[in-house]
Parts: C-alpha cells; structure tokens; sequence
C-alpha cells in the first residue's frame, strides 16, 4: 500500500492482492447495480471464501474504508445495501456453496451466495424442505434473507424471531472473526461434526448471542460468511385450501384458531390485489384476476409426514374444518381462474425469472411492519385514510399478512406498484409510503426491518434502544467500516 | 432437642423455597398460591420457614447472634406448619416444624422473651389459662347445661372446652351448644369445670417447653381421675396437643381421643345424632391448622441419618382430620360445600396461632383477612370451621373488613340441623 | 463507599419493612448450598438486602449502589448458589415484592410478568385460558422470567415450548447505571409483542444459552410466549406429589417407552421429533426414577452387582412422552405414530393412562415438572455434567462419555450410586436440538464427597471440551478463561458489553465477565495434562 495510500488505484490494487484482480471493479456499469436509489459506490470487490473477507475487513479498517455487504443478486431493493458514495460493495453472491446438507439432523451449512432455489435443489432429493420467505426473487440469498428476519410462510416452524437461521460464522467490523450458537467452539466444524453435532442450536456462545445483533444489522456489524439454516421435513402428503371471505375479521379469527395447536403448515392472507399480481405476469393479467377474486383469500396447507401422511391430512382436516365452521368461513380447495399447480409454486418456488413486483408495473413501493393479527383491521384502517388522503386506488394496493412466532405477531406488508417511467407516480409512492410509515408507526405499527427513511420512523421513538445500538456497534464494529449511515448509525464512524 | 441437635435439618435446606408456596400440583391460581403467612407479610426470606431456618444455621454457626430483630421474625410466624407440609412433598430429611419449635425455645432459653408471651405464661402460671381469667370461673360458660362433673360424677365422655370456649363471652353461645349437640344424642358427658386447665399447647409453641410439660402432667392425671373413657374437644389446639404434642412428650392420656368433628361424624354413623333440618347454605370450610396438619400422630423420634428414616415416620401433614368435618358438613341437608383453593395439609392458616395473636395483632388480623377473602373469592355465603381460635379472628375480621361472610363453627350447623337451635345473626342460638 | 448512608437512602426508598442489613437475615441470602462446590456453602454475605416493589424503585436502588459504589444482585426466587454476592459490597435485591401477572394476551398467547411470578401461577392462569407456559425442569418454583432473562431454560415441555430464552417477547431491563431499556415492540410502542428490533436485536446481548445472572442489570418485565394446551382448564387432583389421585383428562396420552440400545433409541428420537406429535418428551433411565422415588431403597442396593446391572441394562433407554392432543382423532393418530415408531425400533411402549396410579402420580411431575426436587432426596444434593446442546447424536454420545466418568466415582465410594446412568434428555422444537445433562447424587456432608466435587467437574469439563462442547457453566470464571480462546474469545465481548452498560460497574458480574484460573493444586498432574491437551486440539 505504500505510497499509494488513498488513492483508487491503490485500493484497488490492494484488494486485488487479497481477493485476485478479477474479483474487483470498478466499472461504472457494474457498480450501478449496486448503487440502486443510493450513491455510487467506488468499487465492488468479490471474495470467494471466508478468510477473503475476514482480511477484506481488516484492510477497510486501516484503510478507513465503508464495506457493504451484499449477498443476492440484483435488484437491491430495500435500501439496506444502498451504498454511500465511495463505498466498497462486498459481494458475496459468488460465494455459494452449500458446505455441508445433514438429512438426519435437517441442517444445511451455506455459503451467503446461496439461493432459495439452489438449496431447494439440493435437499428436496433428501427429503427436506427449505424455509422461505413468500415468492423470493430467484437470485436471492437465503442467508440474507434469515439475517433480514424476513418472514416465513410456514408459521409453525417460526419459533423465533431469528428462525430459520441457527449458527453463523461472522467477520466483525473490528475484523474479528467469530462463529455463533454451537458452532462457536470448541473445535473446527470437521471435529464437531466428528463427534456428533450438526451445528443446529442457534443460541450463544456463553452468555450472548450476538447473533442477534448481526440479524437485523443491514451489513452495520459485520458480514456473515457461512451459517447453517433449519430445514424441514418434505411432507409426503399435502393438501391447498382456500378461505375466500369479504370479511377479514373471520380470517382472523380462524388463523387465531388453527395457529395455535399447529395445524396448519403453510399459512398465509393475501387481498385480491396482493394474490393476482403474484399469480400473473404483469397489471393487466393481474386485473383480470383480481376481479375474480373474493376481498381476501387465506391459504393454508395441510401435511402429513412420514407415518400415516393421509391420516395426518384427513384429522387435521376435519379438525380444522370444525375451526372454520365455529369462524364461519368455507375451506374450498382452489381458487377461480387459477391453476392449482400455479399456486402450489407461487408457495413452494422461488420467482423464476423477474421479481414478482416487478412483474405487476415495473417498480414499486412497498410498506411492512410487524403487528399482531388482532391489530391488522386497525392498521388496515389507518392505511386506508392515507391512500384515500393520496387519492391511490385501494384496489390497486396488495396486502400481504404472515403470521409469525407461531401466530403470536404478524408481518403485514403493503405494496404500491407503478410505472417507473411515471414520475409522479412514483413521486406519489413515495410520498405515501413515508406519510404511512409515520401514520402506522403512530398507531403501533412496529418497523422491526428499518430500511431507508423508516429508521428515522422507527428510531425516533426507542431512543434507549438507539443508546444500546451505538454501544454495541461500536463494539463490533469500533472503525466504523461497516455499512456506514445505515440504521440510527448516523454520526457513528 | 435443643437447636444444635438439628443442625443437619438446617443445613440440609436447598433454598428451594417450596415452603413459601402451596405444594404445586395444588397451585390453582395466582392469587393463592402463596402458603406462609409470615414471608408474604414480610417478604424477607428470613420470615419464611426456610429462612427462619437459615437464621438458626447462623446461629448455631456462630456467624450470627440471636437479639430483638432476629426474635421478632422467629415470633412472627403463626406456627402453622404450612411450611413443613411442603418442604416434605420433597425432602425426608428436614423436620422444619421441630427446627421453629426449637428456635423458640432457644430465644426462651436465652431469655430473649416476647413481653406478651411473658403475659400469657404469666397468666397460664397464676391461673391455669392463657388469658389470666379467674380459675374458679372456667365453668362457668356451662353454667345451666345438662353435664356431668366430670370429677366426681364419671361420665363417659369428657369434655374438654380448652381456654378460648371457656373463657370468650362471644363464643360462649357455641360451646354451649356443642354440649347441647351432644346431650341431644345422649352422649353421657361431663365437663371438669373449674378444675380444667390449659392443655399446654400454647406455652409449648411458645418456646416454653417446660411449662407445656406440667400442663399435659396434669390433664393426663385429671383425665384419669375422671374416669371417663372418651375425650372430646371443641378445640383444635387441644386436639392437636393432645393427640400430637402429648405423645411427643411421652404423655399418655389413655383415652379414646376425638375431636369434635370426629364425634359428631361418629354419633351420625351410629344414627344417634339426627342431622334433617335443612340448613340452605352455600359454605366453604376451613381446615384448622391444629386440626388439620398439625394434629397428625406423633409417628416416633428417629435417631439416625433422615436420609434413611422409613416414610411412614415422616409426618407430611396428610393424616391431620379433614374428611371428619367435611363428611358432618356433607350430611346436612341444605348444606352446599365449595371448596377453598388451600385446604388440607397446605389449608392458609387463619391467623392466630403460635402466639401472633397476642403479640401482632394487626399480622393476624391480615392473615386473617387474607382466608376470608380466600373464602369470598369460592362464592360461598358462609365459612365453617372448627376452632375458637379461628372462629374468633375470622368473625373479627369479617366485622372489620365488612365482608359479607358469616362464619360458624361446624357445631352451630349441626345443632340446627338437628333440630335444637336457630341461626340468627351469624351464629347459632 | 458508603455503606451507612445507601442503608439510610434504602431506607428513604423503600421504608424500613422492606430493607435489612440484619446478619442473619443477610445470612439467609448467604446460604446458598446447591449448585456450590465450596464445602463451606455460605457465600458472601451482602452488606444489605432491599425489596423494591416497582420498576422505579429497582430504578432508583440501582441508582444508590452507583452513587455509593456499591454492587447489587438481583435474583427472584434465588435458588442456586449464582444468587449469591460474589463481592464484599454486594445489595441483594430480592424481588419477591413484583410477584403480578400483568397481563395474559390470550389470542396472542403471551403473559406479561413481573419477576416473583413462579411457573405454577403462570401456568394454572395460563390454562384457565387454553394456555400453558413453558416450565423449566428445576421446577415450578422458580420464576419464568428468570429462566427467560438470566437464567437458562430447559424444561420437559422443551420439545413443545421451547427454552426459555426463545419464549422472549417484550422486555423491561433496568441497565446497571438505573436507566430503563424496553426491548422490542415495548420500547417503541409500549406493546409487548416482539422483542427484536428495529433492526439489530438488544436480546442478542441480553443473554445467550446462558443468561447474564443478574451481571447486566435488572429485569422487571417480560413478555413470554405461552403455548397451546388443550388439557382440562382447571385440573382436578387429590394429592399433594406422589400420592395424587386424578383422572385421565381428555384427549391426554401418556407413555412410557423401552428402547434395545442408544442406536434404536436415537433412530427412534429423530423420528418422533420429525413427526411433531409429541407435548412434552423426556428421556431418562431408571436410575433416574428410582433415585427420586425409592431413594432409601435405591441406597440398599448400592453395590448388589446383580441387581443393579440387571436394571442398568433392562431398562436403560426410557422415553416418557406426553400427548395433548387437540382432538381424540389427533390421539388416536399420535398413539398410533408413536407405536409404528417405537416398533420399528425394536422397542415397547407402556400406555401410562391404563396405570391410574402411576398416571396420576407422574402426570404433574411433567406437565408442571412438580418433581426435579425430589432429586436431593437420595443424598442431600445434586451436581449436574451439563454440556452445550446441540444435535441429538452428540447428546446421546454425552451420556454415556458422562456415566462412564461417574462409574468411577461411583466404584470409590465418592457420590452415590444412582446407577451411574441418570440423563436428563430432552429434544427442543421437535428435535430441532437436543438437551442432554447428566445428574450425580452426593451428600454433601460427607466429606469424601465434598473432596471429588472438584475432579468431577474438571473431568466434566475435560470430557466437555474433547466433546466439542462448550460446557454450560461457562459462567464460572474459570470456565471463561478456558472456553473463551476456543470460542472466538466470547468473553471479550462480554466483557466490553459489561463495561458499555455498567461503566461504573455497579452489577456483580462476577459470573457475567470475570475470569479466574483453576486452581490446580491437588489435581493430579495427569489429569492437568490432559486438560491442556484437549484446549490445544480444540482450537479453530
Ligand atoms: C435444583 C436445580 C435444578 C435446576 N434445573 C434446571 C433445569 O432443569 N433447567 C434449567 O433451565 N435450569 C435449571 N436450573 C437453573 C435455573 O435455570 C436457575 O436456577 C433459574 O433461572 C431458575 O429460576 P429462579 O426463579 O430460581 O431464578 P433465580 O434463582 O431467582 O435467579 C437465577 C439467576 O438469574 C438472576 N436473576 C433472577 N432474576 C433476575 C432479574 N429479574 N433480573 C436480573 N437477574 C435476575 C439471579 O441473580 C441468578 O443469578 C436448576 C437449578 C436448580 C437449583
Ligand atoms: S422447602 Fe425445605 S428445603 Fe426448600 S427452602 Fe424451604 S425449608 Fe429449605
Ligand atoms: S409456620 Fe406458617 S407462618 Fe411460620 S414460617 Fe411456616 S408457613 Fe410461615
């Protein structure tokens, strides 16, 4: 680094020296990839193992760099990997290998790079499952995804919070490398596996689990370079049902009901909006669906595994039916003007080929935030006085709603979607989302995900929780080299 | 057994703190789960049979010196053995009860006394009861009632009122018709009159061991002077003396023992007595400590490792008379029973037992407050029970409080019932 | 430092009922006899003890042992020797005084609890509701938020419930300089529902598998998840423990099942867990009945080579499984899952249900683990060989690494003979991990007893650390420093969350942060050796 020091050049080339010459650019073209609605980061460097980064870390802090760390593919949409100018993006897409599948213990050990559909194809041969988020984009990172706490549609395999992520290993801002939960140590992976364990218990080591802290983070800690996730047994019998009701409370209702004895697997509400625009590939289709569709639809499935998988199915339908019957709804087993096999993959599939929400209008807003299912109606009304104020077409807003923690809260998402060659639409948007955001959060909503404008929303009202934050990034993250600007880090670094 | 005999007790103790709760296959609610009146007054675990333990354990390990705050926690504390019933659902090695019972009587032995205990000995020397009345004038509650002297006329059965009956004006009613009761089933029954005396129960919870001693040396004598062959008591703190205390000091009192409530299921059995008035009521009952748990049988002194003692020397508070009364309770016409959450064996104490009255009466009246909300809370219109003692506090709690409760000795109900007296007032005329 | 005045300030504070400084009442938080290696089994002794009712008033008690410089330690019900002061300047802060329930949210199946609430209270208001709590295996007199915030969390229900760390939702902590930090929803919103968030997690230094035993702060409030429970709303039972007499309510199964050996025992484990039929699973030996529940006889047979060995190996691989099945149809498929499973794997099960008695006796000791202390019944104490958890396969392998060392012990006379084999084995979330902690029955007035606590723990330890395993009393300081370098140096970052959130370090956090060597002297020489081995070969 001698002599060059500062300079691009030299950065350059000193990355080049930890993770090859072609593994850094600084393309302009590459980098707007990366730059999404933020600015134009200075490079993109792309290591292709663990040590890599661990030194790539170490050069940002002697070098006063602001790492990004990004693990799926483009597009980057929700504004935690939205780079300030002069960043380094730390792509770590290449990084996808799956290290390790344990059918017995269901565990997977992956690299960040690791897509929903990668992984898919690697375990459903053994007999296992991946859980997901609803209709991820192809390309992106399960790892990312888990460390995002995005929800599953799976609510009774969602413990926790930081499920269906168990241990990690991860480089720190300090450049520290460390492993979570019962990978921790003692002993390499190799040993530990040697001797029985399968790296599945999340908590830990010792008496914190800074796992949590690097969960949630937006890259603002440090960069996870392999963790091991859950992974579920493939049912051997599975049934679709549909509740098709006008009156979300009913839904609610009997969510409340089959939640809570675990009756359902995948388990999940979508408005008619929400449920064409993920079943058609773009807004007119969409509308056309849509008109066939009842207000909302709830989808449940149920399973039967490896003993008696029909009878599984057959008492828990008739358990659940009684359910249904007591909320006053009708389980019937599809949906208008949609093949069955289609929403089997809009559950089971990632997206193949463009992002779903792109597919509706081209680009979008969107607005998520967790509550509880007994809060939605309240949060639906608050919503509805901020689309009206905006004069944005109800119709045209999906609505997501996944219970979560086994139905103890929810994540209720809400999507705008719009031409992006439309300025004031998007102008509108954006507007909307930031006065919802702040109208929802008064009503308690709760933005567990700040990203972009929301961690001003959400920080303004935990200034505690802010207090603790710092300490703790300064803790791991003492130069101040991650992800900087993010979250309530503003003045940090 | 002096403290330092039990050193082993105390030091077996976990810490666990079961002795603060209800044992936990009978927690029911939150609201009453709680077992020992002294800590959940008091809240330091010094006042729980645990901690009171513990404060032994110093002691006797020389960490710590017995003085006035350590005596007043010891002393508040109603005896009631809640704490003991619960710790045994675990251990065989603690005997908790014995090590309170000691610790009193080492503050005595080290001349750390209670000013209103020193009363209540005082008055239990000079005139044979615990509140200092005139000796001569113990029968007189009696006075008019168709019953043998029992000295002198050898009836079959003695009754023995113990110094509450005798001596409460209030209370003086219900005893009367006990005997009533009694006589109405032609039991032959005499009453020893101005020659009872305290069954010496109350000196020993007291710490003075000593004086217990002479007073059971003397009701041991009387009842055999009177020849009877049957004792009865109204009283659960006799009861549990005589049936408990009495062998543990290796008293005999050779006699067939009931207490009341005994007797009456007994005479029901045998068709003398004669329960068809119907009594429409809703009630809850109230174990008596001293009828309950700590009336059980004195099961024999073990001398080696309690580790190793056989179980059925182990007193768990199970055997205490609690199927008696309800059964009598039963057997009323009219009579709905509920229950209470605490019953039995881990039954809340009322709140007068082992001195708290006389020395803390504002801890015994919460205490007592605390059972009658209990006793609210199951819906009941009236809490029966079987004791002077508890009968006393709780009528004074209900009139402090304004609670609508009425409170009756099971005796009242059955008189009634059988046909010989009226409710008024919240007793029985 | 002054003691005097902080006793007045106390006293200001809390009025005088509810301070003491007392020596025997201060020796009563002084005893702390289990879970304490040290023959003398009284710790410190702190300078006072004080009983706040409210957040404000622990706020403000903190705020005093700042401005004196003295420590505090908090614990709620304070059994287990990490109760105890660690530091000659220690105020016990014995919370019994925040003993409400503040809130059941029974459609979004959490409780909100201060500290003094115990499992029994939660969990009979919880089922009045449909609900049901997680309880630990220590027993339903220990506090849930305890086992939730600072303490650790296994229970017989875990492959149901969880452990208790997992069933965190909102969180009220008062730091260790008197601020309030409100986790989650409840430092936003002031709604309990999610703890995590926004963004980072605080719960990721609030605690690991192990809590940080009262050395970060104070915690006030929680909210926990309760769990569904289709049982009885109010159970109708006539006993006391052993002696309970009750029905068989609706819809509960109950069994107890024999496996050949480890291998069909494991197979069928990951099986039963892949099922998700099962409430509450708890596999043990019959050492680890018999201990409890005959101890004296258990005592006679002590050495009959005989006997023993033929119950050893009868009846080794034990599994008691609970259904509480929503419906008699899911029964009917649960019992039927389970007998295909158990006969796969050569084994019987022994429907519990048909044998009242032995129903009604064990059917509280699992749904409300009313049993674990039973446990110092055989000698008067107990110590633990507990280990970090993790898949099942390394849990079953711990046992047996576990039972051999204490065959030893056993042979020389040095802790009682419960068999040697006596696991705690229970699966978490349908076997997503597995517990498995091994018990060692000793009275600890024998001295020679008292002698071989020291090397078995060490024994433990070593066995721990060649098994891969962190072992789970990392919160002994000497146990940091010897984990800590083979677990990416987690005491560091403990240490620097301590020193953020205590900069005048006013908690005792001996047991959170400290570390100390072992002292060796004694131990034969051997033994040491390995022990330095096994940390050279365990390094990443
Ligand atoms: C015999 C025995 C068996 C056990 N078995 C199990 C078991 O099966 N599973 C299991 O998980 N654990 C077990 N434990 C350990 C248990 O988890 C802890 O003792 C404890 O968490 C249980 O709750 P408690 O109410 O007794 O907590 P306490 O004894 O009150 O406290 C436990 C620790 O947490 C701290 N603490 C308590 N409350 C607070 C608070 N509000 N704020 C800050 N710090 C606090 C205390 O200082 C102490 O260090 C066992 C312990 C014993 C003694
Ligand atoms: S129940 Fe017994 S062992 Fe437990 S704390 Fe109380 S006295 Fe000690
Ligand atoms: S005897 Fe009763 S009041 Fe006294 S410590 Fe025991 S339970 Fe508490």
């Amino acid at each position: 680094m001698a002599g060059k020091k500062g300079s691009k050049s030299g950065l350059r080339e000193a990355l080049a020296g930890l993770v090859g010459p072609d593994a850094v650019s600084d393309s302009r073209e590459e980098l707007e990839v990366y730059a999404g609605a933020g600015e134009m980061p200075a490079l993109v460097v792309r290591p292709s193992e663990a040590a890599q980064v661990a030194e790539l870390v170490r050069l940002a802090n002697r070098e006063k760099l602001n790492l990004v760390p990004v693990s799926s593919g483009p597009p980057h949409i929700h504004g935690g990997s939205w780079p300030l100018k002069g960043s380094v993006i730390v792509d770590l897409s290449g990084m996808r290998r799956i290290l390790r599948t344990d059918r017995r213990n269901k565990v997977a050990l992956i690299e960040p790079g690791v897509t929903f559909g990668q992984l898919q194809e690697a375990v459903e041969p053994l007999g296992l499952r991946v859980l997901k988020p609803l209709m991820p984009r192809a390309n992106k990172s399960v790892i990312a995804s888990a460390l995002e706490r995005e929800p599953i549609t799976i609510p009774k395999y969602h413990w926790d919070m930081n499920d269906p992520l168990l241990c990690t290993e991860v480089v720190f801002g300090s450049g520290e490398v460390f492993r979570t939960g019962s990978a921790a140590g003692p002993g390499t992976l190799e040993q530990q596996w040697a001797e029985g364990h399968a790296q599945k218990n999340p908590l830990g080591p010792a008496q914190s689990d800074l796992v949590r802290v690097v969960q949630g983070a937006q890259g603002t800690m440090g960069v996870v370079t392999w963790a091991t996730v859950k992974l579920e047994v493939k049912p051997q019998a599975r049934r679709i049902y549909f509740l098709r009701e006008s009156d979300l409370g009913k839904l609610i209702d009997f969510s409340y009901r089959v939640l809570r004895p675990k009756q359902t697997d995948e388990h999940l509400i979508l408005n008619r909006w929400a449920l064409a625009c993920m079943l058609s590939e773009g807004a007119e289709e969409a509308a056309r669906l849509a008109e066939k569709q009842a207000p909302y639809t709830l989808i449940y499935t149920l399973s039967g595994y490896e003993y008696f998988p029909q009878e599984r199915v057959a008492y828990l339908e008739e358990d659940v039916g009684r359910a249904a019957q007591v909320s006053g709804v009708v389980p019937e087993r599809e949906i208008p003007g949609v093949p069955l096999q289609r929403v089997w993959e809009m559950l089971d599939r990632p997206c193949s080929g463009r992002y779903w929400k792109e597919r509706v209008r081209g680009g979008w807003r969107e607005i998520f935030f967790i509550t509880t299912l007994d809060r939605v109606p309240r949060m639906m009304e608050v919503m509805g006085e901020v689309l009206k104020r905006h004069a944005w077409p109800r119709e045209e807003v999906g609505v997501y709603i996944q219970p979560m923690q086994l139905g103890r809260n929810c994540h209720l998402e809400y999507g705008l979607f719009f031409d992006p060659e439309d300025a004031d639409a998007a102008a509108k948007a954006e507007g909307l989302c930031r006065e919802a955001a702040a109208d929802l959060a008064d009503a308690g909503a709760f933005f567990s995900r700040p990203y972009g404008g929301w961690a001003e929303v959400a920080y303004s009202r935990c200034p505690d929780t802010v207090k603790a934050l710092r300490m703790v990034k300064d803790m791991l993250d003492p130069g101040g080299v991650m992800n900087r600007g993010k979250l309530c880090f503003q003045e940090v670094g | 057994m002096a403290l330092q005999d039990y050193l082993r007790d105390m030091e077996g103790c976990s810490r666990c703190s079961s002795c603060k709760w209800v044992p936990f296959n009978q927690v029911k609610s939150w609201r009453f789960a709680k077992n020992c009146p002294s800590v959940t007054r008091h809240n330091l675990h010094a006042f729980s049979g645990s901690g009171k333990m513990i404060m032994g354990l110093s002691m006797v390990s020389g960490r710590s010196e017995l003085n006035d705050t350590v005596t007043e926690i010891i002393y508040r504390c109603q005896l009631c053995g809640a704490c003991d019933t619960a710790c045994k659902v675990y251990r065989d090695d603690i005997d908790l009860m014995d090590v309170l019972l000691a610790l009193r009587a080492h503050c005595v032995e080290q001349g750390q006394l209670i000013p209103e205990h020193m009363l209540t000995i005082d008055a239990l020397k000079r005139e044979d009861n615990v509140f200092g009345e005139p000796k001569a004038r113990r029968g007189d509650w009696a006075e008019g009632l168709d019953v043998k002297d029992a000295v002198g006329e050898k009836p079959q059965v003695l009754f023995h009122a113990g110094c509450r009956y005798s001596y409460d004006p209030d209370l003086r009613e219900t005893v009367r018709g006990a005997v009533r009761l009694l006589r109405s089933a032609g039991v032959d029954l005499g009453i020893a009159g101005a020659d009872e005396a305290c069954c010496g129960g109350r000196a020993f919870e007291l710490g003075y061991q000593g004086e217990s001693e002479n007073f059971a040396d003397d009701m041991v004598s009387r009842v055999k002077a009177t020849g009877a062959s049957v004792l009865v008591t109204a009283c659960s703190d006799c009861y549990a003396a005589f049936n408990y205390l009495y062998p543990r000091m290796g008293k005999e009192l050779g006699v067939e023992l009931y207490h009341i409530t005994q007797y009456l299921e007994k005479l029901a059995g045998e068709g003398r007595l004669r329960l068809r008035q119907r009594v429409p009521k809703l009630v809850t009952w109230h174990d008596p400590c001293h009828l309950g748990r700590k009336s059980e049988p004195f099961t024999g002194e073990w001398k080696g490792d309690k580790l190793l003692r056989p179980v059925t020397m182990k007193r768990t508070g199970k055997k205490g008379v609690y199927d008696a009364p309800r059964n009598v309770l039963k057997s009323i016409p009219g009579i709905e029973l509920v229950e209470m959450e605490r019953i039995k064996g881990y039954a809340w104490c009322c709140g007068a037992g082992g001195g708290v009255l006389e020395a803390f009466p504002e801890f015994a009246a919460w205490t007592a407050a605390e059972r009658i909300e209990e006793a609210l809370a199951t819906g009941a219109e009236a809490l029966v029970t079987s004791c002077p003692w508890c009968l006393r506090i709780f009528r004074d709690a209900v009139e402090e409080t304004g609670a609508l409760l009425e409170v009756y000795d099971l005796t009242e109900l059955a008189l009634v019932s059988a046909g010989e007296g009226v409710l008024a007032g919240g007793a029985a005329r | 430092m002054s003691v005097e005045e902080a006793r007045r300030e106390f006293v200001e504070l809390l009025g005088e009922e509810n301070v003491s400084w007392e020596p025997a009442v201060l020796d009563c938080y002084a005893w702390q006899p289990t879970f304490n290696d040290d023959p003398d089994r009284w710790v410190k002794r702190p300078v006072a003890v004080v009983l706040p009712s409210s957040t404000e008033e622990v706020q403000e008690v903190v705020r005093i042992c700042n401005r004196h410089g003295l420590r505090f330690k908090s614990f709620s019900t304070g059994w287990g020797a990490w109760n105890g002061p660690t530091f000659d300047n220690v105020v016990q802060v014995d919370l019994r005084r925040m003993d409400r329930i503040v809130e059941i949210d029974a459609k979004n199946m959490y409780a909100v609890i201060e500290p003094y609430v115990n499992g029994a209270q939660l969990q009979a208001e919880a089922m009045k509701v449909g609900l049901n709590t997680h309880i630990i295996g220590a027993g339903p007199n220990c506090s849930p938020l305890a086992s939730a915030t600072s303490g650790w969390g296994v229970g017989h229900d875990s492959i149901y419930m969880s452990y208790s760390a997992r069933n965190l939702l909102g969180v009220e902590w008062v730091l260790p300089d008197g601020e309030v930090l409100r986790l989650g929803t409840l430092g936003s919103s002031g709604e309990w529902f999610n703890g995590d968030g926004p963004g980072p997690s605080l719960r990721g230094i609030m605690r690991g598998s192990c809590g940080a035993l009262s050395g970060l702060g104070i915690f006030t409030r929680c909210a926990l998840k309760l769990y569904n429970w289709p049982g009885p709303p109010e159970m109708e039972i006539d006993g006391i423990m052993l002696d309970a007499k009750m029905e068989v309510p609706e819809n509960i199964g109950y069994y107890m099942c024999f496996f050949p050996d480890r291998k069909a025992f494991s197979d069928a484990m990951y099986k039963l867990g892949e099922a998700e039929i099962a409430y509450n699973a708890l596999a043990t030996s019959f050492g680890g009945y018999f201990d409890i529940l005959t101890p004296r006889l258990f005592r006679k047979i002590e050495h009959a080579d005989s006997i023993r060995s033929m119950i050893v190996n009868t009846f080794k691989y034990t599994l008691a499984i609970l259904f509480a099945a929503n419906s008699a149809r899911e029964l009917a498929y649960q019992e039927k899952v389970l007998h295909a499973i158990v006969r796969e794997h050569g084994g019987f099960a022994m429907d519990v249900t048909r044998i009242k008695d032995f129903f009604s006796m064990l059917f509280m000791s699992f749904v409300r683990a009313t049993i674990p202390a039973l446990v110092f019944r055989m000698g008067g104490s107990f110590s633990t060989a507990l280990d970090r958890n993790d898949a099942l396969d390394s849990q079953a392998a711990w046992r047996e690494v576990v039972r051999e060392i204490k065959e030893g012990y056993i042979r020389k006379g040095q802790i009682l003979d419960d068999l040697a084999d006596n696991p705690y084995f229970v699966p978490y979330e349908n076997n997503t991990w597995c517990h498995c902690e091994v018990v060692y029955q000793y009275d600890p007035r024998d001295p020679k007893h008292r002698e071989a606590l020291e090397p078995i723990f060490l024994d433990v330890t070593i066995a721990a650390i060649e098994r891969c395993m962190e072992p789970l009393f990392t919160s002994d300081p000497r146990v940091r420093r010897l984990i800590s370098p083979l677990a990416g140096n987690f005491s560091k970052y403990q240490q620097a969350i301590s020193r953020g959130l205590d900069p005048k370090q006013a908690a005792d956090n001996t047991l959170y942060s400290a570390e100390a060597d072992f002292d060796f002297s004694g131990i034969d020489p051997q033994r040491v050796r390995r022990l330095q081995e096994v940390v050279e070969q365990r390094r990443w």
